[in-house]
């Protein structure tokens, strides 16, 4: 009776085993958590409807950023002019979509090269140790000495001003963090069994540090590329701000800033629209930042 | 460490685009001047020697005191960081000292009044307070208070005839107002999250057991835990002093170190750009030396482990 009993809880158990749906559960549990903080799925919402409109941004607006309009100068928003026109008669609205693109394109790329620069140096620096690991180590404290402004300002002075020394410079003020990261995460994943087991196997340092290990890292390291994505994003904005950013005729959040700062007191809405845009962007991937550290967290899952 | 970073950057400034001698001479003295004139201009100011003997002069005279001079007009570094670094000091420890205390006494607000709503609205101002530009928030301040109401004053900081502290005044409200924003939200995070931490802990269930009145709890108790991590974050700012300020300087035309810096940037006025970084560097390492030092003061445990 009893014997049966327990057989029949077994049979279930693997039926579900077998379907998947024992693995499948933990994550879910993760997508769970996620899901359940409303401001992170706001922020995801947010940051995906704003990067789609940048994207399709020809199809959305029906004017040219670039194109000048004399006819049409500072005009205020109005059903033709969704955000108003700036000083030579180009359309915010599109301006604002097109600096957009140039804005997001410069802080996730680089902050995803970054990452991968960083995750492949601090595994196997992590892992193996060795030379590898004093060097890069070094390096990354030379660049932690400097405030990160200050950092990219001295950069931007020696290497001159354009869009690829942007993606160069904040690849390298941003590749330290992530080294250091992936690089702690490691040590700690060092000294569990799995590891000694695979050890133990024979099988090659790169497998079990790139196969095995580095996807227990990932973790963090997405969490850190949500939130330096928004970070370059604000150093760039910076820098276009005081004119170090990206050149005219491109223009980005920063610069869009710029210009309405320079007539701010005529046309409030050059200043306002890009802005409100630009905060937007920020609010939704810090917001994203933090409900995935939190849904990766174990010891949050207490509360 | 300060070596090898002074090193990269005397290097790196070695590789920018011309020497000290053709910003010297004006362009239209260049087309004239024999090549053999030049050189010899080259070699009374040290130039042809190897770059590591000019290394080694530059850095012995920096350890002497003696900084060089900025290459638009000739003055002398030293002058102008003792001229600007004060402007900027004043800034920022206003800064700092209103976003500390308001930080942490708003986080150990919404920390005790967890799930609230007083605690989601604080939660969602301090992430604005980190997303919301700080240049662009500084824009929007003068827009409204400078310009539309007129209440305080567009920038600068001392305007003739006001020489006192109480007439400076109201220069300061508006940037250091700005600059506190941005600084208040990350210590209001922190000390919230450090606050929350503090009280899921034992001892607090052994106060209140002990029926010890709830206010007595809290600040007795938990925040005095709490406030050791805020503290290191305190540390953690000081680099801030001087390097946090750079972009609300030139919004507001603050005459800091920050604005300064930007200028030598844009004119690429490299022995300023150089002095200037490389004092930040300084800055930074001392204020780290400086958190170690005051972990190892305030947390019982650090101090334990020396033993």
């Amino acid at each position: 009776m009893k014997t049966n009993s327990l057989n029949k809880k077994f049979d279930k158990i693997r039926f579900l085993e077998e379907n998947n749906k024992l693995v499948s559960k933990d994550q879910n549990r993760l997508l769970n958590k996620f899901l359940n903080n409303k401001l992170a799925v706001l922020g995801l919402i947010l940051f995906t409807i704003i990067i789609l409109a940048t994207i399709f941004a020809p199809l959305l607006s029906p004017y040219d950023p670039l194109k000048v309009d004399l006819r049409s100068m500072r005009q205020p928003p109005s059903l033709d002019h969704w955000f108003g026109t700036d000083n030579t008669g180009r359309d915010v609205f599109s301006r604002v979509l097109y600096g957009g693109r140039v804005s997001i394109f410069v802080g996730l790329g680089s902050s995803l090269m970054a990452a991968l620069i960083g995750l492949a140096i601090g595994c196997y620096g992590g892992y193996r140790g060795g030379w590898v690991d004093v060097i890069a180590l070094r390096i990354s404290e030379i660049f932690t000495s400097f405030p990160q402004i200050i950092l990219v300002l001295l950069l931007v002075s020696i290497t001159g001003q354009s869009l690829t020394n942007l993606f160069v410079i904040f690849i390298l003020t941003g590749w330290g963090g992530m080294y250091r990261l992936s690089r702690a995460r490691m040590l700690s994943l060092r000294e569990e069994e799995y590891v000694q087991a695979l050890e133990s196997f024979g099988i090659s340092t790169f497998k079990i540090c790139y196969k095995h290990m580095l996807p227990n890292a990932l973790g963090p390291v997405m969490v850190m590329i949500t939130l330096s994505t928004a970070m370059f994003i604000l150093t760039e904005a910076g820098l276009s701000f005081l004119g170090l950013g990206v050149q005219e005729p491109m223009c980005s959040w920063g610069s869009l800033i710029k210009e309405g700062a320079e007539i701010m007191e005529e046309a409030p809405w050059l200043l306002l629209f890009p802005g409100v845009l630009f905060a937007m962007t920020l609010f939704s991937l810090n917001f994203l930042g933090d409900g995935l550290r939190d849904a990766l967290d174990p010891r949050a899952s207490k509360d | 460490m300060i070596f090898v970073i002074s090193f990269l950057v005397y290097f790196g400034l070695d590789l920018t685009p011309g020497d000290a001698v053709s910003h010297m001479i004006s362009p239209e003295l260049a087309a004239t001047i024999t090549a053999e004139k030049l050189e010899a201009m080259r070699e009374a100011y040290g130039l042809n020697a190897t770059f590591l003997e000019r290394y080694w002069i530059w850095l012995t005279s920096c350890l002497k005191g003696d900084f060089g001079y900025s290459m638009a007009g000739g003055v002398a570094i030293k002058d102008i960081m003792v001229k600007t670094i004060p402007a900027t000091l004043e800034l920022s420890i206003v800064a700092l000292i209103i976003s500390t205390i308001l930080g942490c006494s708003l986080g150990i607000l919404s920390a005790l009044k967890k799930g609230s709503a007083t605690d989601s609205g604080l939660t969602v101002a301090g992430m604005a307070g980190v997303s919301i530009p700080e240049f662009f928030f500084a824009l929007v301040a003068i827009l409204i208070f400078g310009m539309h109401f007129q209440w305080l004053p567009v920038g600068g900081r001392l305007l003739p005839h006001y020489e006192n502290f109480l007439d400076r005044i109201p220069n300061i409200v508006m940037p250091s107002l700005v600059l506190a924003l941005a600084l208040t939200a990350g210590a209001m995070r922190y000390s919230r999250s450090s606050m929350l931490d503090v009280l899921s802990r034992e001892f607090i269930k052994t106060a209140r057991s002990k029926g010890l009145p709830e206010w007595r709890i809290n600040l007795l108790h938990g925040f005095r835990v709490a406030l050791t991590p805020v503290v290191v974050l305190i540390g953690f700012r000081l680099p801030l002093l001087i390097g946090g300020s750079t972009i609300i300087e030139q919004v507001f035309q603050w005459p800091g170190i920050g604005n300064m810096f930007i200028r030598s940037v844009r004119a690429s006025d490299y022995p300023l750009v150089m002095m200037i970084s490389l004092m930040y560097v300084f800055v930074v390492l001392t204020a780290s030396l400086l958190i170690d030092l005051l972990t190892a003061l305030i947390d019982p445990r650090v101090r334990l482990g020396k033993e």
